[in-house]
């Protein structure tokens, strides 16, 4: 993937904190599967394993957004400030 | 898989003993045995701690604070001519930090990329296995770091590429050494059509 260099995937460090800014990078780029992709080509996925992880990988998604309506469901407030002293 | 086998063997067992009252001995075909190794290695790779490859922070989910922090996290327009330590940001010595799981290698270049210093877990004298540690990729990173500083390059700006043990240590590395980092980029080589790959391994 071809890209700006020193302008995409770059972040700065503050206060030295360079740890601060590795973790930083790194949640990014892991939330946006780079790394990911990048694990999985390093070797050569067989059409029946990319079969099995996309099937994995919807039934999870199914089950996380249910789950998550759930949580919405249970956690839902009917009041006019829904969290009263936490704003 | 120790439950199992355990009670599988007591079967067999218990049937080896019921034989030997009513008739001479035979050869027993056991056909789990295979499945005991194969569940064992399993279990093995389930119990080893997980491999370090340098991306502390990759799996964690931290409610965003960036929002509220005055500082500026990323590059935009202006930033290339942003002055640090008196030399605008794109004329900033860059150090490149290739890695992989079995070693290191930090090479330090001016702003146009011509190659000035180059080091490696290898060249610092770990050999084999021992190259691909973070300790090794860190003494690495000091030891150039040092040489950088002689040439009178203290600010630099860090590209990182790849994934292995030495991807944090080596960062952190140059810092000890006395390096000024001011960024730190990404730079592996992700594809989505890559080529195809070479085969799996088989562990």
């Amino acid at each position: 993937m071809r890209h700006a260099q020193f302008l995409a995937r770059t972040v700065f460090v503050h206060n030295n904190n360079v740890e601060e800014a590795c973790r930083l990078l790194n949640r990014i780029l892991g939330k946006e599967e780079i790394f990911d992709q990048f694990r999985r080509t390093r070797f050569y996925e067989k059409p029946f394993q990319v079969r099995r992880r996309v099937n994995f990988e919807k039934c999870k998604a199914i089950y996380n957004e249910d789950m998550n309506r759930k949580i919405q469901f249970v956690l839902r407030k009917n009041r006019v400030e829904p969290f009263p002293g936490c704003s | 898989m120790s439950m199992k086998t355990t009670v599988l063997a007591g079967f067999h067992y218990m049937r080896q003993c019921a034989h030997y009252a009513i008739a001479p001995r035979n050869s027993y075909l056991h056909t789990s045995a295979f499945l005991a190794k194969a569940e064992d290695r399993k279990e093995m790779l389930a119990s080893l701690p997980a491999k370090d490859e340098g991306t502390i922070g990759e799996k964690s989910v931290d409610i965003d604070t960036l929002i509220t922090r005055k500082e500026k996290f990323f590059p935009d327009a202006s930033t290339a001519t942003q002055l640090f330590n008196g030399i605008p940001f794109n004329e900033l010595p860059i150090c490149n930090i290739r890695v992989s799981p079995n070693n290191t290698i930090i090479s330090v270049t001016d702003y146009k990329g011509v190659p000035r210093l180059i080091r490696s877990c290898g060249i610092e004298g770990f050999k084999n296995t021992r190259k691909g540690t973070n300790i090794a990729a860190q003494a690495t990173a000091v030891s150039i770091s040092a040489k950088a500083v002689e040439l009178g390059w203290k600010t630099v700006r860090v590209k990182v590429r790849g994934l292995g043990p030495g991807r944090m240590s080596a960062i952190k590395g140059l810092q000890v050494g006395g390096l000024n980092i001011v960024s730190i980029t990404d730079n592996t080589p992700v594809s989505w059509n890559p080529p195809r790959p070479r085969k799996q391994r088989s562990l």
